[in-house]
């Protein structure tokens, strides 16, 4: 059916004279500037309460599945991440190429291990396929994350290069590394900056948003909740602590 | 289309009453997913949790009542975005769009993730029909399509299976014998569905939520599929009904607030995927293609119908389901169609026709408990009355006229359906009774309690309004649901 025949049948279902609204929506009226400065409020916010935040996502996140690390610091995470990747089903670990691994020099570490890294991004001149059977292979993916909620205890990943979606899916066990600066306090506040972003990014904000929230569950057998049924039954949370949020 | 079976349910119904191990798994069912609802709302707060609903309706209400201009501004955002949207009239016009974006792409498997539409229209067979392999991939549908059978909850499509059928249909169908743990049922399927996941051609995915203002769509899920649906293969199709529209980006920490507390007493489920196109020339990876399916298949009678419009609002949770005794009593196969429970007594009359489904608006004992919990708060009773008045009285919107049976079923339901025993001394009783006092196909008056306060007025020619607004309040109020409507209309910021 023609999109316009489609929306004039709606359109007469509702019985309305015209296209028009029938009453103003508030949120949709709004003006970039009050976006803006309710951002800029939302964000003072966060800094004025990312401690309280900070111990809340721990909390949340152990609650939603997920092996929170608090690490005192750089070297505190890479051990635990050695230590993830070492005891996984698999050893071999995949990453995304974002800039908190230029905080956390993983392969390193992993190397010492005689654990080898590979970087899935195709910028390295792989193809799509080989990717994917990288990801299909290993048996930890480690990403940085764009967000985190400290209400949900969920992490958020946006599409970048360098960041593929099977980094943190494919793998039966996925490490996500997360800064104080990635901090939100709620779902609200993360959809107003993402609007903001939306609206300041000529009318983009990218192909995906995806939340994370503990690992991969399912009930659907005599509603008894299996942990990892396609994606990592296995999560872990690196905070990286101290030197910022203290 | 789906295979339609509305019209089976009382014998269908009487099937699931007799059969004691259906009767096991809706006992454990029901309760399960009921507690987990209550345990998430009280540490949200009862009153956070109203207020969330009232905003929730709010929005439904208005977003509904525009839903050709919200239809339009997403429409315009995904185009915008690089997508394609299509608009499909039916079910058969849905299935024809998507078997001809396989077939000209030449996509031989598709992957699947949940979708309430795609069981409207049977897409599964349609795909088959021309040739391509289509695979559920959410655990739950999968056990259905190995199965052949139809999805016996909205939220968990094989609830009325153990793991010992479950472990029968793997080891018939995908060969994996001897499975005996739950854990390694899940297993198998992960294993097995695997491959497909990473390589399909297409994948075709619902959709909870749709952002007109950003045309986002946002797909709620806890095991993974869902969002390897919508990366991996190179195409990726959402498929969706026309009324799952909200406004505004910022409206969506709403609705994931109440959805999967509603649904599974989450706080949030383990994946939820917003998707705006796909794949832009600087990302990594995702489809190349995007494609979304906004499908009517009679939505357009619940829209026009003012009383019954509200049910659009409902975002699937499966609240109503779980407390509803009658649902709790005959499961979701009863119901003949894909929607079961209090919601699909709704809605199901309005989508396949009402003069199929005449049993289904009785399928209810009034209590209230669903609209108690619905997350929207869509006043299920009340439009379960409007269809029983509108079958019972014909009045102006009626398509058909209750049998008999029909309607002292009605108001013996609730007795009926919670004992077997009763209700087939009722039905022997019944058709007795009918044969003593039916004079040309037609009672004038019966005897005996209940069914004389039926007739009382039954035999009248035409019915003034009120009369069945005495009938309905006494109902109502016998039953200690609450009588008046909703407030006025809240204003919105
Ligand atoms: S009607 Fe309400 S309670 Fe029932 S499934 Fe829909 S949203 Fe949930």
């Amino acid at each position: 059916m023609k999109a316009a025949d489609f929306l004039d049948m709606v359109q007469a279902a509702l019985g309305k004279p015209s296209r028009e609204l029938t009453e103003p929506y508030g949120p949709l009226d709004e003006e970039l500037d009050s976006i803006r400065e309710r951002a800029a409020a939302a964000t003072e916010r966060l800094q004025r309460e990312r401690c309280e935040l900070w111990e809340q996502l721990s909390g949340t996140a152990t609650k939603r599945g997920w092996n929170v690390c608090r690490a005192a610091g750089v070297e505190e995470g890479l051990a635990y991440i050695c230590n993830v990747a070492s005891s996984a089903e698999f050893p071999r670990v995949v990453r995304s190429d974002q800039d908190v691994f230029d905080e956390m020099p993983v392969d390193a570490a992993l190397g010492a291990q005689g654990v080898q890294t590979a970087v899935m991004s195709q910028s390295g001149g792989s193809t799509r396929e080989e990717l994917k059977s990288a990801a299909a292979m290993a048996g930890v993916g480690i990403t940085g994350v764009d967000y985190a909620v400290a209400e949900t205890g969920s992490v958020v990943l946006l599409p970048r290069a360098g960041v593929a979606r099977l980094v943190s899916l494919a793998p039966p066990s996925h490490i996500a590394i997360v800064r104080p600066q990635e901090l939100v306090a709620t779902l609200d506040d993360l959809f107003l900056l993402r609007r903001l972003a939306y609206y300041e990014g000529d009318k983009n904000m990218g192909s995906y948003l995806n939340f994370i929230t503990g690992p991969s569950r399912t009930a659907d057998i005599e509603q008894k909740i299996v942990i990892g049924v396609h994606g990592p039954k296995e999560v872990h949370l690196v905070m990286l602590d101290e030197e910022r949020a203290g | 289309m789906a295979e339609v079976k509305t019209r089976e349910f009382i014998p269908a119904s009487r099937r699931a009453v007799d059969n004691p191990q259906l009767q096991a798994a809706l006992k454990r069912a029901g309760g399960g997913f009921d507690s987990a609802r209550l345990d998430a709302i009280e540490e949200l707060g009862e009153e956070r949790w109203q207020e969330l609903r009232e905003r929730a309706r709010q929005i439904k209400e208005h977003t509904l009542e525009n839903l050709d201009y919200y239809l339009e501004m997403l429409y315009n955002r995904v185009t915008a975005n690089g997508g394609q949207v299509h608009f499909a009239a039916d079910a058969q016009e849905a299935n024809e769009i998507i078997s001809d974006l396989a077939l000209s792409r030449g996509a031989k498997t598709v992957t699947k993730s949940k979708s309430m539409v795609s069981e409207e229209m049977g897409l599964n067979h349609s795909l088959e029909s021309m040739g391509i392999r289509s695979v559920e991939t959410d655990l739950g549908e999968y056990i259905i399509q190995l199965a052949d059978e139809t999805p016996f909850h909205i939220v968990g499509p094989a609830i009325h299976k153990t793991k010992e059928d479950v472990s029968e249909v793997f080891a018939e169908k995908i060969d994996r014998p001897g499975l005996v743990e739950i854990e390694d049922l899940a297993e198998a399927a992960r294993e097995t569905l695997r491959d497909d996941l990473l390589q399909a051609d297409m994948g075709i995915s619902g959709a909870n939520f749709l952002v007109a203002e950003t045309g986002t769509l946002g797909i709620v899920t806890n095991e993974g599929n869902g969002r390897f649906c919508t990366s991996s293969p190179r195409i990726h199709v959402a498929l969706t009904g026309m009324e799952k529209v909200v406004p505004s980006l910022e409206d969506l920490a709403v609705f994931l607030r109440l959805l999967p507390r509603a649904a599974t007493g989450q706080r949030l489920t383990s994946y939820v995927s917003m998707v705006s196109g796909p794949r832009a020339p600087t990302e990594e990876d995702g489809p190349e293609e995007f494609h979304l399916v906004i499908v009517n298949n009679g939505r357009s009678r619940l829209l026009q119908d003012e009383k019954l419009r509200g049910a659009l609002s409902c975002i699937r949770c499966g609240a109503c389901l779980n407390i509803c005794p009658v649902y709790r009593k005959v499961g979701g196969h009863a119901y003949g169609w894909v929607y079961p429970g209090p919601i699909g007594a709704v809605i199901d009359p309005v989508l396949v026709g009402l003069d199929e489904a005449k049993d289904l608006p009785f399928a209810s004992s009034l209590c209230g408990a669903c609209r108690e919990v619905c997350p929207v708060k869509i006043n299920l009773p009340h439009m379960l009355l409007t269809l029983r008045s509108r079958l019972m009285e014909g009045d102006e919107e009626s398509r058909g006229k209750a049998t008999f049976m029909d309607s002292t079923m009605g108001h013996g339901y609730r007795m009926l359906m919670s004992a077997p025993k009763i209700m087939s001394l009722a039905r022997r009783v019944g058709r007795m009774t009918q044969m003593a006092v039916a004079r040309k196909g037609w009672i004038r008056k019966l005897p005996l309690p209940p069914f004389d306060r039926w007739t009382r007025s039954r035999d009248m020619k035409a019915i003034p309004k009120e009369s069945f607004r005495e009938i309905w309040d006494r109902e109502l109020s016998k039953e200690g649901t609450p009588r008046s409507r909703e407030g006025p209309k809240g204003g919105r910021s």
